[in-house]
Parts: C-alpha cells; structure tokens; sequence
C-alpha cells in the first residue's frame, strides 16, 4: 500500500489475480494504491496483523483509513479497480481474483461507494500508474498503455 | 518449417550453459543414499566460493537455525545432505538464471524470483497437503521454468503469430507447441537431461503445465503444478503471457485440493521468498 500527495506516481507492477485499488481525491489531492493479494484475512490472521495490506477485507478500510488522516475526505473520493485476473480452467478454487473482487464490491456497497472506473479479469497481467497530480491512472499489459 | 525451428530449438539447448562441475557430482551421489560425508566434503573442497554460497543459503531465515552453520559437515549432519546438494544446484544456476528473458518479458531477476517461489510454495504445499516423499520438490521448483531461457527468443521473434485472437483461450505452452513442436517444459526438461538429473526431477519440469500427461504419476508433478499457477497469480515472475495457463482438473482431484490450501500458501510465499533470497544479496 501506497498513500501520496501532489506530484507523486504511484506504481504497483504484476497484478495477476491480486486487486489493484486506486483512491483518489481531487480537492485534497491526495491518492491511495493498494495491492491486496487475497480476499479475507481470516485464512492467516497472523499474517493479516503483520501486513493489513495483503487482505482486500482488512487493506480497504485501512487505505481509506490512511488517506482521510491526510485530508481526503469520502464524498470526493474517485475508486478505480484493475486487476483480479485469473487462470484458464474455470476452476472455482483458483478465483482469487473474483473472490477479491466481490470482497471489494462488498465493502464498498456497504459503504455507500462506487467504482468509477474498472479493468478487472481474465488471464492478463496488468501494471498499474497511479498520478496523484490529477488522479490520472494508466494501466499496462502485453505492453499496452492506456487510461483507466 | 516447424521441423526447422525444433532443430534450432535443440541446437541452443545443445549450447546451454552446463551444470558445474562441483553440482553435477554431487547430483550424480544423489541415488546412493550411503554417501559419505567425506565424499562431498572432498568434492566442495575445491569450490571455496561456492560453498561460501551455499554456507550462506544454509544460515538463511528459510531453514531457521537457531545457530550459525560453519562447515559442510555441519550442515550435512543437520540437514542431510541430499539438502545440501539442492543448495549447491541453487546456488550453481542462481547465477544463469537471474538474466532477463526475451519473450516472456522478464526483468533481470524475475525468472529467479519466480523460481524459488515455485520452490519454496511447492514445498509448503506439500508439507501442508501432508504429502510426502518429495524430496526432489525443491529443484524441481526452481528448475520447471529454465526452458524459457532458451525458447524465450522464439517466443520474441513469433509474437505477432501467439498473439493472434484465436489463441486467446488457449493454453500458452500449447501455443508454443503448436508454433515451434515444443514447449518451453519440454524444452526445459532437455536441458535437466543434458545436466544428468534424475528421471523423476526432469519428469515434474517437463508435465508442469500438463501434469495429465506425465507418464508416472509423481505428486511432485501434480504439486509443481499448482505451485506454478499460484506464484503467477501473485505476480511473482509472471511475464507477458500472464495466467495463460491452464489448471488441471485431475490434479486438484487427486492432490484434494481446496480453496484455504490455495490461498492459505498465497499468503505465506513472499515472506518466504524473502528469507531465503535475503542471504544471496552480495555482502
């Protein structure tokens, strides 16, 4: 997890299944980007004390958490989502990345936020820059860019 | 024109580095469970920097001794030394494979990465999965991937024909069979022969995408597999091709594979990872 202010780049690169989530507000200026890997942190709470980040149950409210502590405030807040891909083989058990996603989908609901913006699914591997000047977020795979 | 390929394919796996010497020795002891420990000592007495290496990879967070390991013989003692000889292939081919791959789009370093989170992921699988019997898990880990550093600039020069719509759905390494009659396992599995590694070990590099059609039915074919696919889920070394992989039914059947498995292993692989690259960094 990455939180930052005005001029900075937020990168996160290889998003196979793993959620990418970005928070942006544009008033405060101010962003979020977190790289959550599994959907609940209770299949390794010790881990999940360690690391909040590595969970989407645990990782979101703490981005969100994080980025209020720095002056961004909810009503504003922009949510985009990349990532959440998975292997071929309809294997339920291997859908880490939809069950992330759902997690996400969840959290949000219950909160009252929505996604603005997503590239989520499928084999792909995706590499995600995050511009916290003006919330701009290109996500890159097969060696193409482009916004998000 | 695939005949040709094949062919040009062969001559650079004929031209692939060869395990030194120091490994290759020791791995030829590997089927005498009767070695003795004056035998290896007397092979790694000429190789100061590489057992250095290895002395450094015996003293990583990964193993978890509470003291400091000196001496070959110490380590055989605690750790066996069938241990000890997967640490030396470790630390012979940790060096040829830390290069960037062409095709696959791999940084300097994410090959290897990849590799022992292949391994250490496969070997934590197996002891959770209570299976065992796998001693070759390791290497098999961090060797299922060295094809690629051959075929990988094949892979370079037909991108344009892999990324066509309709392999969307396919398999890679079905991709790679159908444009150049070989796969980047099966490509793999000739370099581990020309090394002389054991039957068993060449068999779980060459099934690890197609675990149904090994000829022996080995769990550490089945577990590769799955340890594979989970390390590219979490981005550890995934390349272009991404999770164009398939998983195979039969081998979560027969390994009684669930989700919590899965994911309880996703969460331990980096940590890991960490403890046992930590003590490769250069001093």
């Amino acid at each position: 997890m990455k939180i930052g202010g005005n001029g900075d780049t937020l990168v996160t690169h290889a998003l196979g299944s793993c959620l990418g989530l970005m928070v942006y507000d544009p008033v405060a200026r101010v962003g979020g980007l977190l790289h959550a890997m599994l959907p609940l942190s209770k299949i390794n709470p010790q881990k999940a004390l360690e690391n909040p980040y590595m969970f989407v149950d645990t990782g979101v409210p703490e981005l969100f958490r994080q980025l209020y502590e720095i002056g961004g405030q909810k009503s504003r807040m922009v949510i985009k989502a990349a990532g959440c891909g998975q292997p071929l083989g309809n294997s339920e058990m291997f859908k880490i990345g939809e069950r992330n996603y759902t997690v996400l989908k969840k959290l949000l609901w219950k909160n009252n936020l929505l996604l603005e913006a997503e590239d989520v699914g499928g084999v792909i591997s995706r590499t995600v820059y995050f511009d916290l000047s003006n919330g701009q977020v290109m996500v890159s795979a097969r060696g193409e860019k482009r916004e998000l | 024109m695939k005949t040709q390929l094949v062919e040009m394919i062969r001559k650079d796996v004929g031209n692939f580095p060869g395990m030194p010497g120091a490994a290759s020795k020791l791995l030829a002891l590997l089927n005498n469970p009767e070695t003795p420990i004056t035998e290896i000592e007397a092979i790694l007495r000429y190789e100061p920097g590489l057992t250095a290496n290895v002395l450094r990879l015996v003293n990583s967070a990964y193993f978890g001794f509470s003291k400091k390991i000196g001496s070959v013989r110490q380590a055989i003692l605690l750790m066996g030394w069938k241990r000890l000889a997967q640490l030396v292939v470790a630390s012979c081919v940790s060096a040829i494979m830390d290069k960037p791959v062409a095709g696959y789009d791999l940084a300097p370093g994410d090959l290897w990465r990849h590799a022992v989170a292949v391994a250490v992921s496969a070997e934590g699988l197996a002891k959770l999965l209570k299976i065992g019997g796998v001693e070759e898990i390791f290497t098999a880990g961090l060797l299922h991937d060295v094809g690629k550093m051959v075929l990988g600039r094949f892979v370079a020069e037909h991108r344009v024909d892999m990324e066509v719509e309709s392999y969307r759905d396919r398999s890679f390494e079905q991709i790679e069979k159908e444009i150049f009659g070989m796969d980047h396992a099966e490509v793999g599995a000739l370099i581990l022969a020309n090394w002389g590694l054991p039957e068993d070990l060449v068999f779980a590099v060459q099934y690890h995408h197609e675990p149904e059609k090994t000829p022996k039915t080995l769990p550490s074919v089945d577990i590769v597999h799955v340890a594979d696919i989970v390390t590219l889920m979490i981005g550890i070394g995934v390349g272009r091709e991404g999770l164009q992989y398939e998983i195979s039914r039969e081998v979560a059947e027969r390994l009684k594979l669930e989700a919590h498995h899965i994911e309880r292993i996703a969460s331990e692989t980096l940590q890991w990872v960490h403890s046992f690259t930590e003590s490769m960094q250069a001093e």
